[in-house]
């Protein structure tokens, strides 16, 4: 059988085209994805059952003593921390944040990693936006800023910018120009008509000189900026402004960068003020293909987008104090919940050992770092390709991913609900 | 269930204040019941709220809450037992929305624009939002497909496209804003009249306008186009309102209804040449509305305080943010649409703000029929919908806008004609503003009302008719109305004393309409193109699964 | 003057939620009332005699509060007080007298971030450092810090006094990364070194007595004496057309800026 238009469940492309061959209930070929993808479709060596942790030992178990221990963990923690969601469709992330509802915890995805900051950014600001085939129709030129698509989204350029035709684009790389900005050559950066490499830690100043140069105060700037002459910046000023529609896309580049969310802010503003000129539009370019959807479902839900502390019964939100990895780092966390993602390979390595410290409940369906440090291990079935859902693209755009093959394990969705009945009942006896 | 002895306002079947019972069964009015007894010996009873226009879901929503943590400080419930905990004012998290609607009587309320392509997100949002039955109206003004049909003069492929378009966002009508402009602001432009083309379309404001019209009532559909004027939020822009009122005029409606709705009329009725000498031409708006019968229109009445304005006309919301260096998002939607979001105060001694606050409540009390002009804030473009009782109040007490006007700029009473108004709406006015009226231009024939085989909606306030004087005790009132004493949704109690006791999930509506096939397949041949060369997304991935709606009321229309 | 001092009767395993720690609350209530207040341990609501040992002097007049030990994991003390006093005498959580109208409050030790923030007036001491965001806003929001004065003996950390609209913030060390970014009208001293240093200035002042890198949105002007150095003095941020004045001892130069 051939399933046509698979969304893919790897990067936040979330390509939508992909046709996926399948046999006696196996897929058996994957065509138009990426090599990323197509491996993620296929995927890999599966947790086999439920596990805890018993004597130091993981050591197979049921899926109803894995939520009972799972449930006991988090209904006895004072301040658990639900972690991850990236890797998930929008059906599980409901359900986590009832759960951490109902355990009074503190409730993120791996925005605290990626682009918390640029949400940030948002929250100042505000962001000037489009949906990516807005772009492929219309941009003539496109900016990358501390982000390489031609290795962390491979089809980013063909489908959605340099590389894609539509309406107002029909001639394709040849009728855009393409603007990068990254403190080293990368393979996107040989694509580039103009390629500045900045020093590390100079994107605020850099960003903050070109909002000079457009808002008509360039003679003012000194000669060079971090690096880069007065005359390179103001070509590629010129090169914004004289653009027909620009469409400016920034990676963890710019976001982990010294400065931070003040990054993104200024290039938001950047942005704002090159509409006044022509039409200019921003974009983070989100990583997992999912976290996008948890922002959405977190905000609608508890009117925050991520890093929602539950603790007193209503949603609180601070970054820096209620993000994951500043719970993690405070040592204020004394549980944990880690759902489809992998903290023990993404955080830095003092965050990781505080989370080692305390009770960890691991749903995922792959085994991974964190799979070590856990004490309950629930295996779930692959979001997108053994059960439905719903994924948010990197431009917010909802699609359905679909189900391919079936699965004996559980959704997370229904793991989710299994642990929420068990913490219900620990509410009920006490 | 029986409601007991209420004084009833129900002014689509005729009655204005009479005491009676209320019997209902099986989620709907009869005549006559059994079961629980709601003691409502003298006190105001209505059918449920109905509100015709407002963003509670979707994109641009959600847009607002993730700029605005700020907002989200204020308005925290914790969760109980039955209730998800609470943020927000302007933009509310899903829950507060449906507890908050409840609390104050209404059961229905629709969301007034989606882009088709992003439904999928607007349906999300509306299965979060408790008791209320809700509804999404579906944008089309800046529609590639549309601007095409609409430039070769092509009706019967447009009425395909608009039942496909409704289809594909399981939505309930045809939403038009600022037509033309959201394609103009592609490239960063707006269309600045009814005559001015639309770049690259080779069509005009006017041509969509009453090619929709023509479409929509070529469908039969339950409601009639629902317009955002062009020029919205300019200085002198009542001049577009009244042509664009005029250009429809000798379209006949299909059904019993306006054959154009116009929208939070206070942003369309400016005058001045400019922000200086900007001022009200409510009454002329009025006085068209009065002589006219087939055009409604809502009040979009401003509130004090906190707003977030979220539209499709993207190219507004960028002058808006530009003019008071706010926060500003956009997001551009692929061959569909465009759309801003900006926080505003309103200031009570800004005098532009003074003089819009006058406008909303001006084309409210010299409008004579209320039939004609729905209660509305356009929620949260002129302020909360929270703040309806405020606005019911000042509309019932000359002694309340009185009060207010004299905390306002002196320009209120230079530029309005607010302070010579004595007009005080009693309870029938107001039960046709809120209820009848929204359901009739609507096209919703089981609610806004109580007669038998009404869904079983209704409001019963802790207030007695006979004995308060809503223009001398207008705090009385006002509270009361924030706070009814029961709701009852679907023959269920959701509130009682003020307090949300039961949860039901609401419904949704949405218009399947059935076209000729030829004109279908047409559609369809169009549209293998746009997915082909310009959607950066697969055809098969477009339209709302039923997954999203999973408790719909599909309302049939249609040619065949 | 009347005195309640509160010991930790326990290291806390996760952090406290103590807005009730106040001394314009406190002078209003008995020792029996001030024991039954409300204190959040993560999500477990107790009073403060179940966490605390508290203590009343029974005097008369005004109230001091004296908080002995490690006040290091408990947030939001003197948050929202409008007078009296607090005495930290070992360190203090974050979100300290946030939101905070009046009175005073003087820590020994160090204290965590968002000192101070929505400050209205009165004034905070600290002995030793400050976290991240002292003065500072809350996320969204147009003003942080709008009256009063924060004096931090030692240093502070990142984004000092953000969008701070008023009031008064004086930092004897280094302050981190992008003190006084939007500054509306706020005045900011550092005795020590800083990084970019009023991003997005509108108005106020900000003194850098030690070394800092200069956004090139500033325009150099001239040097001015300030209590009695020579310093450079830059007008900004002038992409928000701003009129701030940022004045520094040593210009971070290495080779990019003129100065």
């Amino acid at each position: 059988m051939i399933v046509e238009d698979v969304l893919c469940p790897f990067c936040g492309c979330l390509c939508d085209d992909i046709r996926v061959e399948v046999e006696d209930d196996r897929i058996t070929k994957v065509n138009r994805a990426c090599r990323l993808g197509a491996s993620k479709i296929r995927g890999h060596e599966r947790i086999k059952a439920p596990m805890v942790r018993e004597d130091g030992e993981l050591v197979e178990t049921s899926y109803e003593e894995a939520y009972r221990r799972a449930a006991q963990i988090l209904y006895q923690a004072k301040r658990p921390l639900l972690y991850g969601w990236c890797s998930t469709v929008c059906e599980a992330h409901k359900k986590g944040i009832l759960l951490a509802e109902e355990v009074g915890g503190v409730i993120d995805s791996t925005a605290t990693v990626c682009h918390g900051p640029s949400i940030i950014g948002i929250e100042e600001k505000g962001l000037a936006g489009a949906t990516l085939g807005q772009v492929k129709n219309r941009a003539d030129l496109i900016v990358f800023w501390g982000s390489n698509p031609a290795e962390a989204h491979p089809r980013h350029s063909l489908r959605y910018s340099t590389n894609a035709r539509g309406k107002f684009t029909e001639g394709g790389r040849s009728d855009k120009k393409v603007i990068v900005v990254d403190v080293r050559k990368t393979r996107s950066s040989k694509n580039a008509d103009k390629f500045l490499q900045i020093r590390p830690g100079t994107d605020y100043e850099v960003i903050s000189a070109l909002r000079m140069i457009v808002g008509g105060n360039g003679d003012l700037l000194p000669e060079r900026v971090a690096g880069i002459s007065k005359d390179d910046l103001v070509d590629a000023a010129e090169m914004m402004k004289a653009a027909r529609f620009g469409a400016f896309f920034f990676g963890l580049g710019l976001t982990h960068s010294r400065g931070s969310y003040k990054n993104i802010d200024n290039g938001l503003s950047l942005v704002n003020e090159l509409n006044s000129h022509t039409k200019f539009m921003i974009m983070p370019m989100r990583g997992h293909y999912n976290v996008s959807g948890f922002g959405q479902v977190c905000a609608w839900e508890t009117g925050y987008p991520m890093a929602v502390d539950f603790s007193r019964g209503f949603p609180y939100f601070n970054p820096g104090e209620t993000a994951a990895c500043d719970v993690l780092a405070n040592g204020e966390a004394d549980a944990a919940l880690v759902v489809a993602a992998d903290p023990a390979s993404n955080f830095p390595r003092s965050v990781v050992e505080k989370l080692a410290e305390i009770p960890v409940v691991q749903i995922d369906p792959f085994e991974n770092p964190t799979t070590l440090i856990s004490d309950v291990v629930i295996p779930s079935a692959v979001a997108g390709v053994e059960v439905e859902g719903t994924a948010y693209r990197m431009d917010g755009l909802s699609l359905r991913m679909k189900k391919l093959v079936t699965s004996s394990y559980p959704s997370d969705e229904e793991v989710l609900d299994g642990i929420i009945e068990e913490v219900r009942r620990l509410g009920d006896d006490n | 269930m029986i409601i007991k002895g209420g004084i009833v306002y129900d002014p689509t079947n005729g009655i204005f204040g009479e005491e009676m019972d209320i019997f209902l069964d099986g989620g709907k009015v009869v005549e006559e019941a059994k079961g629980e007894e709601i003691d409502a010996q003298g006190l105001l009873v209505m059918p449920g709220g109905v509100d015709a226009h407002t963003h509670i879901a979707g994109t641009k929503v959600n847009t607002g809450r993730i700029m605005r943590p700020e907002d989200a400080r204020s308005g925290l419930e914790p969760k109980t037992k039955i209730l998800r905990p609470c943020t927000g004012y302007t933009v509310p998290n899903c829950y507060a929305i449906g507890y908050r609607y409840a609390r104050m009587g209404y059961t229905t309320v629709f969301e007034a624009a989606t882009p088709i392509l992003e439904a999928r997100h607007t349906h999300e949002e509306l299965e979060e939002i408790p008791i209320v039955d809700k509804g999404a109206l579906t944008l089309f003004g800046s529609n590639w497909e549309v601007l095409e049909c609409v430039r070769d003069g092509d009706l019967d492929k447009l009425a395909a496209y608009v039942a496909w378009g409704l289809r594909a966002s399981r939505g309930y009508g045809v939403k038009v804003v600022n037509p033309g402009g959201g394609e103009a602001w592609g490239f960063g432009g707006n269309v600045k009249g009814l005559d001015d083309p639309v770049p690259n379309f080779d069509t005009t404001p006017r041509e969509i306008i009453r090619g929709l019209v023509k479409a929509n009532e070529m469908l039969n559909l339950p409601h009639s186009v629902h317009l955002h004027t062009n020029n919205l939020g300019k200085p002198g822009n009542y001049t577009t309102a009244l042509e664009t009122l005029d250009i429809v005029k000798d379209i006949a409606p299909t059904r019993d209804r306006q054959v154009l709705h116009v929208t939070h009329m206070q942003f369309s009725s400016y005058g001045g040449t400019g922000w200086r000498d900007f001022k009200s031409e409510a009454p002329q708006i009025a006085e068209y509305f009065n002589r006219n019968d087939h055009v409604t229109m809502d009040m979009g009445q401003l509130i004090f305080g906190n707003a977030t304005t979220m539209t499709a006309d993207a190219p507004l919301e960028y002058s808006n943010a530009r003019l008071l260096h706010a926060k500003w998002s956009n997001h551009d939607i692929e061959l569909e649409e465009s759309s801003g979001v900006v926080p505003l105060v309103y200031g009570r001694k800004m005098p532009i703000n003074a003089i819009q606050w006058a406008i909303g409540l001006e084309l409210a009390l010299l409008t004579e029929s209320p039939w004609k002009t729905l209660l509305t804030t356009d929620h949260p473009n002129g302020g909360p919908f929270v703040n309806y009782p405020e606005v019911i109040t000042l509309l019932m007490s000359g002694a309340k806008r009185e009060e207010e006007m004299a905390t306002l700029h002196e320009l209120v009473a230079k530029r309005t004609v607010l302070p010579t108004i004595e007009r005080e709406m009693d309870w029938g006015d107001i039960a046709v503003m809120t209820r009848a009226a929204p359901a009739k231009v609507l096209g919703l024939a089981e609610k806004g009302h109580l007669g038998v085989g009404a869904d079983a909606d209704v409001t019963v306030y802790d207030l007695r008719p006979e004995k308060i004087d809503p223009a001398r005790d207008h705090k009385r009132v006002k509270e009361a109305l924030g706070r009814v004493k029961y709701t009852i949704k679907g023959g269920e109690v959701v509130v009682r004393d003020g307090e949300i006791v039961a949860v039901p999930r609401g419904r949704t509506y949405w218009v399947d309409a059935s076209v000729p096939e030829k004109d279908a397949e047409r559609v369809q041949a169009d549209l293998v193109d746009k997915f082909d060369k310009y959607y950066s997304i697969q055809k098969s991935n477009y339209m709302v699964q039923d997954a999203y709606v999973t408790n719909p009321v599909v309302v049939k229309a249609g040619v065949i | 003057m009347r005195e309640i001092a509160i010991v930790p009767l326990q290291e806390f395993e996760v952090p406290l939620e103590a807005e009730n720690i106040r001394p314009d609350l406190f002078a209003t209530l008995s020792l029996e009332e001030i024991r039954d207040l409300e204190v959040w341990e993560g999500n477990r609501k107790r009073v403060l005699s179940d966490l605390f040992s508290v203590a009343d002097d029974d005097g008369t007049g005004e109230c001091l509060i004296r908080l002995d030990g490690d006040f290091s994991r408990v947030k939001r003390i003197g948050e929202g007080m409008r007078e009296g006093k607090i005495l930290v005498r070992g360190n203090v959580g974050m979100r300290a007298g946030s939101g905070m109208h009046g009175g005073s409050m003087q820590i020994e030790g160090d204290a965590g971030d968002w000192l101070g923030r929505e400050m209205r007036g009165g004034s905070i001491n600290v002995k030793g450092n400050a976290g991240n965001y002292v003065g500072s806003r809350y996320w969204g929001e147009r003003c942080g810090m709008r009256g009063g004065e924060i004096k931090i003996e030692g240093s502070a950390g990142a984004y000092l006094g953000d969008h701070i609209c008023g009031g008064r913030i004086v930092v004897k060390g280094d302050a981190g990364d992008f003190p006084g970014a939007s500054n509306r009208g706020g005045a900011i001293t550092i005795g020590g070194d800083a990084h970019l240093p009023g991003a997005e200035m509108v108005s106020g002042a900000i003194v850098v007595k030690g070394r800092a890198r200069v956004l090139p949105s500033y325009g150099f002007q001239e040097t001015a004496e300030i209590e009695g150095k020579l310093l450079w003095k830059f007008v900004g941020d002038l992409v928000e057309k701003g009129k701030g004045e940022l004045y520094v001892a040593l210009v971070e130069d290495d080779g990019q800026l003129d100065k």
